[in-house]
């Protein structure tokens, strides 16, 4: 195998990933953002609960 | 006739979408203050980050316009050959991924920083020295950020060159605006819709590299413009350089604060290491992408050549002192109108005449001291069309965007760019000054005694006065030092100047019961030192020598230093113990 095919496949392989999970990354990461602020925000009330 | 300057077609339109991404974020990143309450909100997040967040947030931290210009830089001056570097990101973080490797440990240890391991397990003096040293590379590697940064906003964008600095500040200032106030829950929030725009912005770039210069035109231009070179990269860039990115890597992976901080925050360290293996691919992409654009910028340009002849003289070395003063007075010019491809064939000539000239003398076998001074002379200037070549690389991408988007796309694109790059400082700034505020002061304080132990309001208060400290430094810095090389090797050699040390005392204190304070602080004096040469150019230490040299010294230091002067009783508790959650309890 020639360097110019390795080359070749190594970036068909990085573009395809990159743009692939990406997409999944977009669609998926909305609702972990969601999980993340309920938390937060449950800490806060915990915290503001919380007789000094 | 000459080519006529490149002119960017930035409008009103391009400019409205990237001010309004440029609010969207800041305005989110502001919403998210009202959660910060403690110091570990604002470094770690709470611990609460997610597999997709966690990896958008890694790589929006790890991709800003400072990448795209390096790796397209590498892409223009070593072609394919540059490819290996990406291909090692995606084995180590494969690796790390799967195993778990040293980032497991230190997520179950609950530490906010890599240097508090260092506390428990060698003691208060290599957690300040390792500090110090990772707070001094990092601000030197994120120093040179701004400038090379503006160029490439003022080229695509047509900004004069003279509103450099200004460009600089804006771009700062609402980096450290988010980041003072909101920290880690604002970083990952914004990284998040950051990354989106990169996203689309990288994907956009190569869709119209690929349409404008097509992968044969790459590859042509490669072959036939790099002198031989640009394919094999054993070849072109040795097995030293390889070795030394192999074990870069997998510290950059592990140790490094930015992507250690994100390691923290995960959820738990199956989370940790899922985005490992996730955002391997999306390390080959942040390698491989940039650096065909720099490849396409090497065929555009080349595309665009304008036909030089060697100046008519009686020697080789009147040749090249005619074309180097050619060279002076248009060069400069010449790549701040984008002329790359009149610049091009000229610093293509003079290395040509130089390298021929080398042989030729070598050939002779002549020892004299003409030959040397002949021979002397061929090399200087060989250097100076190298540093040429260098700094072409560094602009030929922007360039090239310039002249290949359309108004809209452009806007869209500096959108990504300016997301990209301002997340990279938000989680730069928030990474070195949680080192320098929980690392080098708070100790140095509470060592004092009782009554300068800090308040964990105290540390958030002294973190964000940090990241401003940090943003005027990378102002000064951006705008005085010279680079001894491409940007891609300065970068790693400033990392490395900490990097070797770092992971050689962690996986050391984890691994080695006889690992003593005395061996971590050799290490970290010896791997700073070599990797320090490489930063005076004056030394011309090369750099995949300045590079395995400080980690063979590291170890060495490590070893010695901990069986010269082993563990002393008072010293913590031996790693395992500390190390594994099991055994605490």
């Amino acid at each position: 195998m020639s360097w110019a095919l390795v080359w070749l496949v190594a970036f068909a392989v990085a573009f395809g990933a990159f743009t692939l999970i990406s997409l999944v990354i977009a669609v998926r990461g909305v609702d972990e953002i969601r999980e993340l602020f309920a938390a937060l925000e449950e800490e806060r009330r915990r915290k503001a609960s919380r007789p000094e | 006739m000459s080519a006529p300057p490149i002119v960017s077609p930035f409008s009103l339109l391009d400019g409205a979408i990237a001010v309004l991404s440029l609010v969207a974020t800041l305005w989110i990143g502001l919403r998210v203050k009202r959660y910060i309450g403690t110091i570990e909100d604002y470094l770690v997040a709470n611990r609460g980050m997610g597999l997709y967040v966690g990896a958008a947030s890694l790589l929006s931290t790890e991709v800003g316009i400072i990448t795209y210009m390096y790796q397209a830089q590498f892409g223009f001056v070593a072609g394919f050959s540059a490819f290996v570097t990406g291909l090692i990101t995606l084995g180590v973080c494969l690796l790390v991924g799967r195993t778990g490797f040293v980032i497991t440990r230190l997520r179950e240890m609950q530490i906010l920083t890599v240097p508090e391991y260092f506390e428990t397990r060698y003691g208060r003096s290599v957690r300040v020295l390792a500090g110090v040293l990772m707070a001094f590379g990092g601000s030197l590697n994120l120093g040179i950020f701004p400038i090379i940064e503006a160029r490439f906003l003022a080229i695509v964008t047509g900004i004069p060159s003279r509103y450099l600095g200004f460009t600089m500040a804006g771009l700062l200032l609402v980096a450290l605006a988010y980041t003072a106030l909101g920290g880690m829950v604002s970083l990952i929030v914004t990284n998040y819709v950051q990354y989106v725009f990169l996203a689309a912005g990288t994907v956009i770039v190569t869709l119209a590299c690929l349409r404008h210069v097509g992968w044969s035109g790459m590859v042509g231009a490669v072959e036939g413009h790099l002198g031989g070179r640009g394919m094999n990269p054993i070849a072109d860039l040795g097995l030293g350089f390889i070795l030394w990115q192999v074990l870069l890597w997998i510290a950059l992976m592990t140790v490094w604060q930015s992507v250690a901080m994100r390691t923290f925050s995960t959820k738990d360290a199956a989370v940790g290491k899922k985005m490992f293996t996730l955002t391997g691919f999306l390390f080959l992409g942040r390698a491989l992408i940039p650096m065909v654009w720099g490849i396409s910028a090497l065929a555009f340009f080349w595309g665009r050549a304008e036909p030089v002849t060697a100046p008519v003289a009686e020697t080789k070395l009147a040749q090249m002192e005619q074309l180097d003063a050619r060279l002076g007075e248009t060069f400069r010019r010449d790549l701040d109108e984008g002329r790359i491809g009149r610049a091009l064939p000229q610093v293509d000539l003079l290395e040509r005449l130089a390298g021929e000239e080398k042989q030729r003398i070598a050939a002779a076998g002549a020892g004299d001291d003409d030959a040397a001074r002949r021979s002397g002379a061929a090399e200087r200037f060989e250097d100076r069309a190298k540093d040429r070549r260098g700094e072409i690389g560094l602009l030929a991408m922007p360039w090239m965007l310039a002249a290949i988007l359309p108004t809209g796309i452009l806007g869209l694109v500096v959108a990504g760019m300016l997301a990209a790059s301002i997340s990279t400082y938000a989680g730069y700034f928030l990474g070195w000054s949680s080192i320098i505020a929980q690392d080098i002061v708070a100790p140095l304080l509470s060592s004092r005694g009782a009554s300068f132990e800090l308040s964990s309001r105290a540390r958030l208060r002294l973190t964000r006065l940090t990241v401003l400290g940090l943003t005027v430094f990378i102002m000064i810095w951006s705008l005085v030092y010279d680079l001894p090389g491409p940007a891609y090797f300065y970068l790693q050699v400033t990392a490395n100047l900490f990097m070797a040390p770092t992971l050689i005392a962690v996986v050391g204190g984890l691994y080695w019961r006889r690992a003593s304070a005395a061996g971590a602080t050799l290490a970290f004096v010896l791997g700073a030192l070599t990797s320090l040469a490489y930063l005076v150019p004056s030394l011309k230490v090369d750099v995949a020598t300045a590079g395995n040299l400080s980690w063979a010294l590291a170890v060495a230091g490590f070893v010695v230093g901990s069986l010269l002067v082993p563990r002393k009783r008072h010293e913590p508790a031996p790693p395992l113990a500390l190390a594994n959650p099991e055994a605490r309890s």
